[in-house]
C-alpha cells in the first residue's frame, strides 16, 4: 500500500467473526485500501470512540455498526458517535440482519447514511464495498 | 159427591178460562177471598224491581217479557226487547252454548251458564243465565234470570292481578326490595329475604343490606336521592358483607315509585347476586391472561427461532458461495455442483423461515384501530412487484373496480401478493390470464382471483390452506407451502373466510370475504 492512496479508516462494530470476514472480503473485492479497527461489542466500540476523542487513536472515516451486538447495542454506539467532537459527522452504515421497518427508521433517525441488510448471497454481500466507497467519497475529498 | 166433583172441575175450568175473578174459601177464621190480582201482584212487583234482569222466552227463544233491568243492562229501551230473539243480544260465540242451555232446560227443567251479552255500545257484558222451564197446559215457556257478572269478574281480575304481583315479587330470581322514602322495607322478594338471611320487612334497609360501592357506603338515602333526581340506578356493582363473614357481589338497580307526580312513595331496589359470576370472571380473566401470555411466549419463541435460525443459514449460504468462488479450480465442476446444492438448500430453508415468520406475524394487529384500505391501490402495488414475472410469462391481468375494505393494508398486500403470485406460478402451458373481481355479499365483500392455470383437484381444495401443505415437488413449482396458510390466517383475523373453486386442469378461482371500509 505504501505509495498508494491513504487507506480508509473503518471502525467496524460486529460480533460475528464470519461477518467480519465478509466485510473484509467486500472491501478487498471493491479494491479500496482500508485499515479496519474492530470492536466486538458495544462497550469496546465506546472505548475506541473515547480514544478517538482523546486523539490517541486516528478518527475513522466510516463507521460500520451491527445493531445487534453484546453489552451496548448498536443504537447506543451510534448515539455516542454522534456526540463525538472528532468524528460526530462521519458517515455511518448500519449493518443488520433485521429487515424490520422499525429498526431501519431508528437507524436513519440517528443519522445513518445507509442501512445494509445482511444478504444471503455472496454477490449481494460484496455490494457493501461499493456502498462504503460511495459514502466515504465526500469524506475522502475533504480529507485530501 | 159427584155433584161436588163436577162443581170443582167447573171451577178449575173457569179459572183456566179466565172467567173467575175471585175464589172464596172457607177457613178457620171464616170465609177468605182470594183474587188473582192479590196473588200475582207481589210477584210482578218483585220481578219488575229485582236487581237482576229477567226475561221470559217462548220455546224458540223469542222474548215474551223482559223486566226493565234487562233492557237497562243492554242499554236499550224497555219495550224494544219484547218480540226479539234473545240470541240477538248474545255474543255470537255464545250462540251454541245458549242453544244447549235451552235444550237442557227443556229436558231437565232448568239450566245455567255464563255468556256475554252485547250492549248497545258494543261492549261485552259477562252474565250468568239461569233458565227455568215454565210448563203450563197451553204454553211452554222459559224464564231466564240474567245476573250481571261484571263486578264479580272485575273483582276476580283484581284478585288475580294482586296474586300475580305477589307471586312475581315472591318468586323473582333477583332480590327485590321496596322501601319507603325513609328507607323502611315495605315489601321484599323471597330471594331478598334469603340474601339478607332472615325476615326483613319493616326493618331498616341500611341495617339489613349494608352495601358498599368502591369502598364507600351506599345507603337507602343515597338510593332515594338518586331516583328522586330522575337518575335511576342501573347495574351499580356493590358488595355486601354478611354476618357469617362472607361477602356477596351484587348488582344494584333502583327505580322510583311515584303515586302522583311529585309524590314519591318510595323505590324499588333490585339486588342481583353476581358472586358466582364474579368468581367465574376472575378465573376466566386469569385464564385469558395466562393464554395471552402463553400465546405471546409462543409467538416470541417462533419469531426468535425463525429469526435467529436465519443468521447461521445466511452465513452458510454465503460461505458456501465463497468456497465455490475461491476454490473453483480445486473443486472442479463436480465439486462446484455439490456446493451449489448446499447453497440452494440453505436458500430454500431461508425462504421457509422467512415465510414462517410472515405466518406468525400475519394475524398480529398493526396499531391502526379501524383500518381503511383501497383494494385498487393494493392490487396496483402488487402488480408492480410482479412486473418482471408478468412480462416474462406474457400474463394478461384484468382487474375490476375494487372496493375500499376495512382491513390493514399490510394484510391486503399479503393476500393479493400470495394469490396473484400463485396464479402466475401455477400456470399451464398457456400464458396466464388472471381476473381480480369483487362483489358485495351480505355485510361483507367477496373478492376473487381467478386464473387459467393448472387447477386443484377436489381432494386437495381444503388441504392447500394448511401450513406447509404443498401439492407439487420443488422442481417446477417451488414454494414453502405457507402462502395460503398466511392468507387463511389473515381473513380469519377479520372473521371472514377463504376458499377455492377449481377443477384439475381448468384453472382456479380463489375467493375470500373481507369487511367493507369507508370510502
Amino acid at each position: 500500500m505504501g505509495d498508494g492512496p491513504a487507506p480508509l479508516n473503518l471502525l467496524l462494530v460486529e460480533d460475528s467473526p464470519a461477518d467480519v470476514f465478509l466485510v473484509r472480503e467486500a472491501m478487498e473485492t471493491e479494491g479500496l485500501p482500508f485499515r479496519l479497527v474492530l470492536a466486538e461489542d458495544g462497550e469496546a466500540a465506546m472505548q475506541v470512540l473515547n480514544r478517538v476523542d482523546a486523539e490517541t487513536e486516528p478518527a475513522p472515516h466510516v463507521l460500520l455498526v451491527d445493531l445487534n451486538v453484546p453489552r451496548r447495542d448498536g443504537i447506543q454506539v451510534l448515539e455516542r458517535a454522534r456526540r463525538s467532537p472528532v468524528c460526530g459527522g462521519i458517515p455511518v452504515i448500519v449493518i443488520s440482519s433485521s429487515d424490520s421497518p422499525a429498526d431501519r427508521q431508528r437507524a436513519f433517525a440517528l443519522g445513518a447514511s445507509e442501512y445494509f441488510r445482511k444478504p444471503s448471497t455472496l454477490d449481494e454481500f460484496m455490494q457493501l464495498g461499493r456502498i462504503v466507497r460511495m459514502v466515504a467519497c465526500p469524506a475522502k475529498t475533504s480529507a485530501v | 159427591m159427584r155433584a161436588r166433583l163436577e162443581q170443582a172441575e167447573e171451577t178449575i175450568r173457569a179459572i183456566h178460562a179466565g172467567e173467575v175473578d175471585a175464589v172464596v174459601v172457607e177457613g178457620p177464621r171464616g170465609p177468605q177471598v182470594y183474587t188473582l190480582q192479590s196473588a200475582d201482584h207481589p210477584y210482578r212487583v218483585l220481578v219488575e224491581r229485582m236487581h237482576e234482569g229477567t226475561v221470559t222466552l217462548d220455546k224458540d227463544g223469542l222474548i215474551l217479557y223482559s223486566n226493565p233491568q234487562f233492557a237497562a243492562l243492554l242499554g236499550v229501551a224497555g219495550d224494544s226487547v219484547t218480540g226479539s230473539s234473545l240470541q240477538k243480544y248474545l255474543d255470537r260465540a255464545d250462540g251454541k252454548l245458549f242453544a244447549e242451555l235451552m235444550e237442557a232446560a227443556g229436558i231437565r227443567g232448568y239450566s245455567s251458564g255464563d255468556v256475554s251479552l252485547c250492549s248497545a255500545e258494543g261492549a261485552p257484558i259477562p252474565v250468568r243465565l239461569s233458565l227455568t222451564t215454565l210448563d203450563t197446559d197451553d204454553l211452554k215457556c222459559v224464564s231466564v234470570l240474567v245476573t250481571d257478572l261484571r263486578e264479580l269478574v272485575r273483582n276476580e281480575a283484581i284478585m288475580k292481578e294482586e296474586q300475580l304481583s305477589r307471586l312475581i315479587l315472591d318468586q323473582a330470581g333477583e332480590g327485590v326490595v321496596v322501601i319507603d322514602p325513609e328507607g323502611i322495607i315495605l315489601r321484599r322478594s323471597e330471594s331478598a329475604k334469603t340474601l339478607a338471611g332472615g325476615s326483613v320487612t319493616l326493618d331498616q334497609f341500611d341495617r339489613v343490606f349494608p352495601l358498599m360501592v368502591s369502598g364507600k357506603r351506599l345507603s337507602a338515602r343515597d338510593i332515594i336521592a338518586a331516583v328522586r333526581g330522575d337518575e335511576p340506578l342501573r347495574g351499580l356493582e356493590a358488595s355486601m358483607a354478611h354476618a357469617e363473614g362472607n361477602t356477596s357481589a351484587l348488582l344494584v338497580s333502583a327505580s322510583p315509585l311515584w303515586s302522583r307526580p311529585n309524590e314519591l312513595l318510595g323505590c324499588v331496589i333490585t339486588l342481583t347476586d353476581i358472586t358466582d359470576l364474579k368468581r367465574a370472571e376472575v378465573v376466566l380473566f386469569r385464564q385469558a391472561q395466562e393464554l395471552a401470555r402463553s400465546n405471546s411466549d409462543l409467538r416470541q419463541f417462533a419469531y426468535s427461532a425463525s429469526h435467529d435460525l436465519r443468521e447461521p443459514l445466511r452465513q452458510l449460504a454465503v460461505f458456501s458461495e465463497l468456497i465455490q468462488k475461491k476454490f473453483a479450480a480445486e473443486l472442479g465442476e463436480e465439486g462446484g455442483g455439490l456446493i451449489q446444492h448446499a447453497v440452494d438448500a440453505a436458500h430454500r430453508m431461508e425462504k421457509l423461515l422467512q415465510d414462517l415468520l410472515a405466518y406468525i406475524q400475519a394475524a398480529d394487529a398493526p396499531q391502526q384501530a379501524s383500518p381503511n384500505t383501497d383494494a385498487n391501490d393494493v392490487v396496483r402495488k402488487v402488480l408492480a412487484n410482479f412486473e418482471a414475472r408478468i412480462a416474462e410469462t406474457g400474463a394478461r391481468i384484468q382487474c375490476d373496480t375494487l372496493p375500499v375494505l376495512g382491513v390493514h393494508e399490510v394484510h391486503l398486500v399479503q393476500l393479493f401478493q400470495n394469490l396473484i403470485g400463485n396464479a402466475l406460478k401455477y400456470r399451464s402451458e398457456a400464458a396466464p390470464e388472471i381476473h381480480v373481481a369483487a362483489e358485495p355479499a351480505q355485510d361483507v365483500w367477496k373478492l376473487s382471483v381467478r386464473d387459467n392455470g393448472i387447477g386443484i383437484g377436489a381432494d386437495y381444495q381444503k388441504q392447500i390452506f394448511g401450513l406447509f401443505q404443498r401439492l407439487h415437488g420443488g422442481g417446477r413449482y417451488s414454494g414453502s407451502g405457507i402462502g395460503l396458510a398466511i392468507c387463511q390466517k389473515i381473513v380469519q383475523r377479520y372473521d371472514c373466510k377463504i376458499w377455492v373453486e377449481s377443477e384439475l386442469g381448468h384453472g382456479a378461482k380463489f375467493c375470500f370475504t373481507l369487511p367493507g371500509g369507508q370510502s
